[in-house]
């Protein structure tokens, strides 16, 4: 440090210490102040979402962990659309997804789409999708039931078809989401 | 301790007995010593007073402007004895330097008012206050304060032991019981400044606990730990202890915001304090508290408020401060949730169109069916701007610009279980809330630093209930009764209606820096929401702070789901969602996620890193909320779980979409099961619900570039890049294509949220879709999910 500079820096001391006694003031930096950095809200979101990944919560004849290979550690999915009918269902569903950069928010859009944008001029939840999506051993089976729960007497399932996925999908461009027709 | 130090100046004992002896003649009332008499006896033992006082008064009266304030049953004698005298021993001695030195013992005494009114208002009162205490200690006077010889110079130093503090309304009492306080002042200087009085406390420190907070209902018990007809002790909320060393300074001046009254202006610096609450020996601790804050112009005045009603008004010019609490603790163990720093400013300010300012109107009457005794507090408030950020592992969240705004009678009763001309009343102490126009908004979350970019994240916290703004109207009440799931605690029986409510479940920013703009959002609008709450109990326990619901139900009935603006963004129609949960709960716990397989799977981080994830020890601190839902099985149109959305609606005159007259997709009767019937009762059992953990923490996180080129700041990178904070860049931050481990340390701080949410079994009886004129339609006949365990890892970033 310059002789001046420490001079300069002497004589702001007092200064310093004459402004003890105001610390309580506040001193924010208003969001005026930050306009040039600001990333106009909305989130980014990177992360993993899973499903049974060592079995759900339920124990029983049918249900159990990932590692009792007598028992189904995944989750069950049924409906049925006749009163007294047999019950769809999704067996066994279990998996991970991971993914970076699937952002949330609300834009307005006035302008792109070959010039659709600009008549469009409406406000909109744009999902950006994530640049990828890894799939670790997703899968699900589609059966057929006679009971909603596994566990009912008279219980027999019809496993349809199963779904297996794994490895990388490479995404690009948003989901937008807004209202349309009559509320 | 400076009482002892304080008796030294009594010769002997001896001396001591005579004075006590001579006293006792004038034990039957207080006498006065003119200056005269005093002036013989300087420099001298001293003398002695003893008094045995019972003093009471019908009316004290106080007049501003000619507006009445009345204090009545004004009584001063003894606690145990409502009939008897408080003792008090007072020795006075004056020093060579003219010091004018009091040592005094107060032993049971009781200062209490029956109520307190209003004139102009008749009928009623704000009910009564007491005050019991024994009090050993000292008080030195010598002349000459901070500007001279004309002020007046304390030192004071006393022991409080005994004490009580108690409000009763209609028979009903709230009290704080078995206070003990220890105090001293040194250098406290009084001194007359043009017309102000200023009061300058250069370092107060202190002790303080509450032994009990005990609540009666009833009204033959007074001021008595035990209940008069049992017997047993009355239920506790808990017992509160703390400690503090502050300085502050408080100016006086004659004068009310309009005519007679008073004006005061205080700065206040808190240089250390805690603050316990105990639970059946399980504490919440507030530890390392600093902070100052500042009244600017607080106006005392007896004046009507802006309903013409007489009251006591308190109007504020400003108040700004900040706090830092250094340690929030809970459990077992004292584990610490983090650190939680709060800047806050209360100052006039325009919020949609109107001016809001800062004021409470004291008023008698409380709720008008809980008896003519009560508080009302006719209130305005105006947060121009608040920060709140909270820290934990060094890494810091804050909840920018944090404003709100209402106006409304908040209600203080104390109540029992009782209906009074329809108004269902609880045990406990009322707060109610009567027509309150109020909102709140944050403009954002940021990240790290005040100066990070605004960003969302709040959305990670609606399951908490959190909305990032919300303007509403609001009815209703929250009664907070005595005793929690076992002994000590709190139970909260609660109605709430909010009318006219609009609430962001996304918000974008309210200033982006350029001004205040529209609130942009994904809105429920036109909201009306009914909430019920029974018997919900809070404790502090082993795990954290336990929170468990009796019974609650609830009805948000969403005019419209906007996108964009929330007055004329276009609507998804209506949602109606109905709640009906039985035993429910929520418990808060020290700790967040600890270490975490982000985007991976494994649990050690060599397994994680293979797997692709990134492995993150997120630290010891953080917060863990344990959420347990059990929706019970429909047993009326109220009490049920159901969501409703309807679209399609017939228009009003006046452009509104009529509820009820278009097109609904129904999912009737919700309700969680344990998948069986274990106990053999016939009827499904119900206790595991939905489980949800929520972590929360401020932790690094991996933010990759989506599309090549420059970002919204002008930065460049390629697509797959990754965001690495860097002081010396000029945005702060720059893209890397392969980072390396150095690299991986400055990856940018994300608000991150572990969840896991389980249940073993829920249901929907039925879907059906309903056209106005055609009725029901069955859709679906039933659905039912089983053994779901979906964990989920979230980081929230700003987007680049």
């Amino acid at each position: 440090m310059t002789p001046t500079g420490l001079r300069r820096t002497l004589s702001l001391l007092p200064l310093l210490i004459l402004s003890l006694p105001v610390t309580a003031e506040l001193s924010r930096l208003g969001d005026e102040v930050l306009s040039g950095i600001s990333g106009q809200g909305g989130i980014y979101l990177s992360g993993d979402i899973s499903i049974n990944e060592v079995g759900g919560p339920v124990e029983n004849s049918y249900f159990g962990r990932c590692d009792d290979a007598s028992k189904k550690c995944g989750a069950r999915f049924a409906y049925r659309l006749k009163e007294d009918g047999g019950w769809m269902v999704l067996d066994e569903i279990r998996g991970n997804f991971a993914f970076e950069g699937l952002t949330l928010r609300v834009r307005n859009v006035d302008s792109g789409f070959a010039g659709d944008g600009d008549l469009f001029n409406r406000d909109v939840i744009e999902l950006g999708l994530p640049n990828t999506v890894r799939f670790n051993d997703v899968q699900f089976k589609i059966a057929g039931s006679s009971t909603a729960r596994p566990t009912d007497p008279g219980f027999q399932q019809t496993d349809i078809f199963s779904v297996e996925m794994q490895g990388e999908v490479m995404m690009e461009g948003n989901l937008l989401v807004f209202p349309a027709g009559n509320p | 301790m400076g009482i002892q130090h304080s008796l030294k100046p009594f010769t002997t004992f001896a001396g001591g007995v005579a004075c006590l002896v001579f006293s006792a003649g004038i034990s039957a009332g207080m006498k006065s010593l003119d200056d005269s008499v005093l002036a013989g006896i300087s420099g001298q033992s001293g003398l002695t007073m003893e008094l045995d006082l019972g003093l009471t008064a019908g009316r004290l009266s106080y007049f501003d402007d000619g507006n009445g304030l009345h204090l009545e049953g004004f009584r001063v004698g003894s606690a145990t004895d409502p009939t008897g005298q408080a003792f008090h021993l007072v020795r006075v001695d004056i020093t060579e330097d003219a010091t004018l030195n009091l040592d005094y013992l107060v032993e049971d005494r009781r200062i209490e008012f029956g109520d307190i009114r209003l004139a102009g208002a008749p009928g009623v009162s704000m009910g009564g206050v007491f005050f019991d205490h024994s009090l050993k200690g000292y008080l030195n006077i010598r002349q000459g304060g901070a500007l001279g010889g004309s002020g007046y110079t304390f030192d004071t130093a006393y022991t409080m032991t005994g004490g009580r503090l108690g409000y009763r309304t209609n028979g009903n009492e709230l009290f704080l019981d078995n206070i003990t306080m220890n105090v001293e002042a040194i250098g406290v200087t009084l001194d007359l400044v043009g017309n102000t009085l200023t009061l300058d406390a250069p370092r107060i420190v202190g002790d303080w606990e509450v032994g009990a907070i005990r609540y009666s209902n009833n009204p033959l018990t007074h001021g008595v730990s035990l209940d008069s007809g049992t017997g047993q002790p009355l239920p506790s909320y808990g017992s509160l202890s703390g400690r503090y060393e502050l300085s502050s300074r408080t100016d006086i001046t004659a004068g009310g915001r309009a005519g007679e009254g008073l004006r005061i202006d205080s700065e206040t610096v808190i240089h250390t304090a805690s603050f316990l609450y105990t639970d059946d020996g399980n504490t919440l601790a507030l530890r390392d508290i600093e902070g100052a804050y500042r009244i600017n112009d607080l106006r005392l005045d007896v004046a009507p408020d802006w309903k013409n009603r007489p009251a006591l008004a308190l109007t504020l010019g400003s108040m700004d401060g900040d706090f830092r609490i250094g340690s929030i603790e809970m459990g077992a163990n004292g584990k610490s949730v983090g650190q939680i720093n709060v800047s806050f400013l209360l100052e006039d300010q325009v919020f949609n169109g109107r001016n809001y300012s800062n004021a409470i109107y004291l008023q008698g009457g409380g709720h008008s069916n809980a008896g003519p005794q009560g508080l009302r507090l006719a209130t305005e408030w105006s947060l121009r701007l608040a920060d709140f950020s909270y820290t934990e592992d060094g890494n810091r969240v804050i909840f920018s610009g944090l404003q709100s705004w209402g106006q409304g009678d908040v209600t203080v009763n104390v109540t029992r279980n009782e209906v009074n001309n329809g108004t269902e009343f609880f045990d406990g102490l009322r707060v109610g809330f009567e027509g309150i126009k109020a909102g709140y908004r944050i403009n954002g979350l940021r990240v790290g630093s005040e100066d990070a970019p605004l960003q969302g994240g709040t959305e990670l916290l609606l399951a908490l209930g959190f909305y990032p703004a919300y303007e509403f109207e609001l009815d209703g009440h929250v009664t907070l009764g005595a005793g929690g799931a076992s002994g000590a605690g709190i139970t909260i029986n609660s109605d709430i209606r909010i009318r006219d409510g609009k609430a962001a479940i996304i918000a974008a920013p309210y200033d982006e820096g350029n001004g205040e703009v529209s609130q942009k959002g994904l809105w429920i609008t036109e909201l009306d929401y009914n909430a019920h709450v029974r018997d919900m109990t809070v404790d502090v326990t082993e795990d954290g702070l336990a929170i468990i619901k009796g019974e609650a139900w609830s009805t948000m009935d969403i005019g419209n789901l906007r996108v964009g603006d929330k007055e004329s963004g276009q609507s998804f129609g209506r949602f109606v969602v109905k709640k009906y949960e039985t035993g429910s709960s929520m418990t808060v716990i020290p700790g967040g996620a600890g270490d975490v397989c982000a985007g991976g799977m494994g649990s050690s981080a060599g397994e994680c890193e293979a797997s692709g994830g990134v492995w993150e020890a997120r630290g010891g601190e953080g917060l863990t909320v344990r959420l347990r839902q059990v929706f019970a099985k429909a047993i009326s149109d109220t009490r049920k779980n159901e969501l409703v959305w309807e679209t399609n609606r017939q228009i009003d005159g006046a452009g509104r979409a009529v509820n009820g007259t278009g097109t609904q997709l129904v999912l009737n009767d919700i309700y969680t099961s344990d998948g069986g019937d274990f106990d053999g009762d016939g009827i499904d059992d119900n206790s595991f619900g939905t489980r949800t953990d929520l972590s929360v923490d401020v932790y690094r996180t991996r933010v990759v570039k989506k599309a090549d080129g420059a970002d919204s700041l002008g930065v460049v990178g390629n697509r797959g890049d990754e965001k690495i904070m860097d002081a010396s860049a000029a945005a702060g931050y720059r893209y890397v294509s392969n980072p390396v481990a150095q690299d991986a340390e400055n990856r940018p701080l994300g608000f991150a949220v572990k969840a896991r949410s389980q249940f073993k079994e829920l249901s929907i009886n039925n879907i059906d879709l309903v056209h106005p004129v055609g009725g029901a339609q069955t859709a679906v006949y039933g659905v039912k999910m089983q053994n779901f365990d979906i964990k989920a890892n979230l980081t929230a970033t700003p987007i680049p």
